[in-house]
């Protein structure tokens, strides 16, 4: 199905097949938004993983350095009078303005002499490493729970010295910094989010500006073209590439249309003459043999319409034939001298040299009633544009890549720059040679003969004329020639 | 009277065609398809045959295949809007036969019936004579009367070629066809500047034309002026 319509084109992208019960808007069904999204996604994902990181680092440094710190603590009290030891403990209490700081000395049978700590905790090793525990910190005010890093040493006097240190410092910085995270990761997040439905709002746009384009284009206004700036980004490049195709379609539309008007162009001339013919004759004609001169001139008219149709219908044969299996060896040598016998005695009519080169023989794979046709042809046109006591000449060349060119050249007025191309169009024929007959697919014919072949047609200014048919190796044999000869037949 | 039959679909051109080789004195038979053709072709023995390439129940083509495989060799000319540029085709045309593509002349379809009729028989006859006109094709010398004419090979090979078929309508394309080896038809006159040669050199200041022009047809040699 074709859709007829660029709001049915949206539908059908978001949800081919599918029905949509709501319709949302475009650019959040957009590939570009989906993209946007993930991306915001992934952005988000990697923030929460980066700050558990930093937390878990802080938490692991902080815990560290606390227990290294009551862990000298520990020693320096424990080797400390008993006097000396309790007015530490005060010491260590009062400098201690953010209340982080934990201390107490037990009795051996547990019950506390001096500190904050209400009780020895139980899940505390004695004379171990640091480790977290859970005490009650008691003080003037209350008592509260908390888990703390602590360290208990065992004195000579039987009592039980235990520091403690509050490291919820960790946790605040790391709120802080999470904070932080969080402060810029949401920001990025809807940055992320309006920059995705910008670019999908944007191409949204170029798409419905191209789609637009594109139908104007489908109803037959070949000369719009897609929007194009002239920058390096891939979509004003595809609008590029795009466009050089439109061109070339133009042209070719252009063209096509050019050949029906000439072809009708051409049929009509001598059909109206043939025409007029009848007519004139139907009227005038007095006896038997008055009206058998008007048929034979009427149908003189109508055959050369069928010339033209015939013509035109061997061309598209031969354009839409592949290369046959029944492809032979063609001695080119020999098919050169063939043409030129078959064309002497009308080039000497005219009083034309026609001569042929042959300095080896060569042979290509081809079809031989093919090539001698295109051959007869550029020989053809050869003899018919050049004037009296000209020359032309027909030769075997061996190319410099490895080639072999059959040559045509003569000493007619030539074919310039601007018709070089003009002269390979159907009908196309010269302003000056108008009144030439012909029926101007001669050049078609052997065009497409040529590249049936897979060789090459080049036409080449004057002086005169120069065509050649350029055959590459692969195609032919070459065998040195026996007498290089040179074969004059006028 | 020689007998042809007709295997074309199209009634009209069918009709033209067979009021045209009535008129010539042929005996026509008509069939409107492959199927009935081919039963036609076995039962009455025609001398000649002329079918068209598509034609409905059997194509054209595969009706002459499955004759020649019962060995009927009866000529066959072959008439078809397609072009000659197929394998199939030439097949034919080295059996024998001939191939005319559409649209054609009527004067050329004649002309071609007639000279499928008229084939020359095989012969080791290395002396051709055709009224006072002597070619001798060993020696590759050509005579009138007395008269000894001078040609160029490929004027010769045009004459021998005429000689062979004197007193028969030869068309331009099948002079081109069968003197030249050309399968198209060129843009210029080419068999008219060579006849003209020809011409000049066989009928000699004073004497009686031999080669005839036909108005838009083609040209003759005639045994008798």
């Amino acid at each position: 199905m074709v859709p007829a319509t660029y709001a049915d084109v949206d539908v059908k992208q978001g949800h081919p097949g599918g029905e949509i019960p709501m319709r949302q808007p475009q650019f959040i069904r957009s590939n570009t938004f989906h993209w946007a999204l993930m991306v915001a996604g992934v952005f988000a994902v990697f923030v929460i993983v980066l700050f558990g990181f930093i937390y878990w680092q802080i938490d692991d440094y902080l815990t560290a350095r606390s227990d290294r710190v009551i862990t000298l603590e520990v020693e320096g009290i424990a080797g400390l009078s008993p006097e000396r030891r309790l007015e530490a403990m005060d010491e260590r209490l009062k400098q201690d303005p953010r209340g982080v700081q934990l201390a107490a000395i037990f009795a051996a049978d547990g019950h506390r002499i001096t500190g904050n700590i209400e009780s020895l905790p139980a899940d505390l090793r004695i004379d171990g490493p640091a480790q977290a525990a859970n005490i009650v910190k008691t003080n003037g005010s209350g008592r509260q729970h908390q888990v703390v890093r602590t360290i208990a040493r065992r004195m000579r006097n039987g009592d039980v010295l235990v520091l403690g240190r509050n490291v919820d410092e960790a946790r605040e910085i790391s709120h802080v910094v999470g904070e932080a995270l969080a402060l810029g990761l949401l920001p990025a997040f809807l940055l992320c989010l309006l920059a995705g439905a910008w670019l999908s709002v944007r191409a949204q746009k170029r798409v419905e500006e191209v789609n637009q384009r594109v139908q104007r284009i489908i109803a037959g206004d070949l000369r719009e073209r897609l929007p194009h700036r002239n920058i390096d980004e891939p979509f004003s490049k595809l609008a590029g590439i795009v466009n050089g195709m439109l061109d070339e379609m133009e042209t070719l539309i252009h063209a096509l249309a050019g050949v029906g008007n000439d072809i009708a162009h051409d049929l009509r001339t001598p059909l109206t003459r043939a025409r007029i013919t009848l007519e004139r004759g139907r009227t005038n004609a007095t006896t038997l043999e008055q009206l058998q001169a008007v048929a034979d001139k009427a149908i003189a008219g109508i055959d050369q319409s069928l010339t033209i149709i015939t013509a035109l219908l061997r061309l598209a044969e031969i354009e839409n034939s592949r290369r046959s299996a029944s492809f032979a060896d063609v001695p080119l040598h020999d098919m050169l001298r063939e043409v030129c016998d078959i064309y002497e005695p009308i080039a000497e009519n005219k009083n034309i040299t026609l001569q042929v080169g042959v300095t080896s023989r060569v042979t290509v794979r081809g079809d031989r009633d093919l090539l001698i046709e295109a051959v007869a042809n550029l020989v053809d046109n050869a003899i018919k544009f050049t004037p009296e006591g000209g020359r032309v000449d027909i030769e075997l060349l061996r190319g410099g890549g490895g080639e072999t060119i059959v040559q045509v050249t003569d000493t007619g007025s030539g074919i310039n720059e601007q018709e070089r191309e003009a002269v390979l169009r159907r009908f196309y024929r010269s302003d000056k040679i108008r009144n030439t007959p012909g029926v101007g697919l001669g050049l078609n014919l052997v065009a497409a003969i040529v590249k049936l072949h897979g060789f090459r047609l080049a036409i080449h200014p004057g002086p005169g004329c120069r065509v050649e048919i350029i055959c590459p190796d692969r195609e032919a044999a070459i065998q040195p020639a026996r007498p290089a000869t040179r074969q004059a037949v006028s | 009277m020689a007998k042809v039959l007709l295997i074309e679909d199209d009634s009209e051109t069918a009709e033209e065609i067979t009021a045209e080789l009535a008129d010539r004195g042929f005996e026509v038979e008509w069939s409107a398809n492959g199927i009935e053709g081919l039963d036609k072709a076995r039962s009455s023995r025609p001398d000649a045959m002329i079918v068209d390439r598509l034609l409905p129940g059997m194509d054209g083509l595969t009706v002459i295949e499955a004759l020649r495989k019962e060995q009927v060799r009866t000529p066959v000319l072959v008439l078809s809007a397609l072009g000659a540029v197929d394998d199939r085709v030439r097949g034919l045309r080295m059996g024998g036969d001939d191939y005319l593509t559409k649209p054609f002349a009527v004067v050329e379809l004649v002309a071609r019936i007639e000279a499928l009729l008229r084939r020359p028989v095989e012969s080791r006859e290395t002396l051709l004579r055709v009224g006072p006109l002597e070619l001798d094709l060993i020696e590759r010398t050509a005579k009138r009367g007395d008269r000894v004419i001078e040609l160029l090979p490929r004027e010769f090979r045009l004459l021998e070629y005429m000689m062979q078929r004197s007193d028969q309508l030869l068309t331009r394309a099948m002079l081109l066809e069968e003197v030249w080896n050309y399968k198209f038809v060129p843009a210029t006159n080419l068999v008219d500047v060579h006849m003209g040669r020809l011409r000049h050199k066989v009928d000699g200041p004073g004497e009686a034309p031999m080669i005839h022009n036909v108005r838009g047809a083609g040209f003759i040699l005639r045994s008798v002026s």
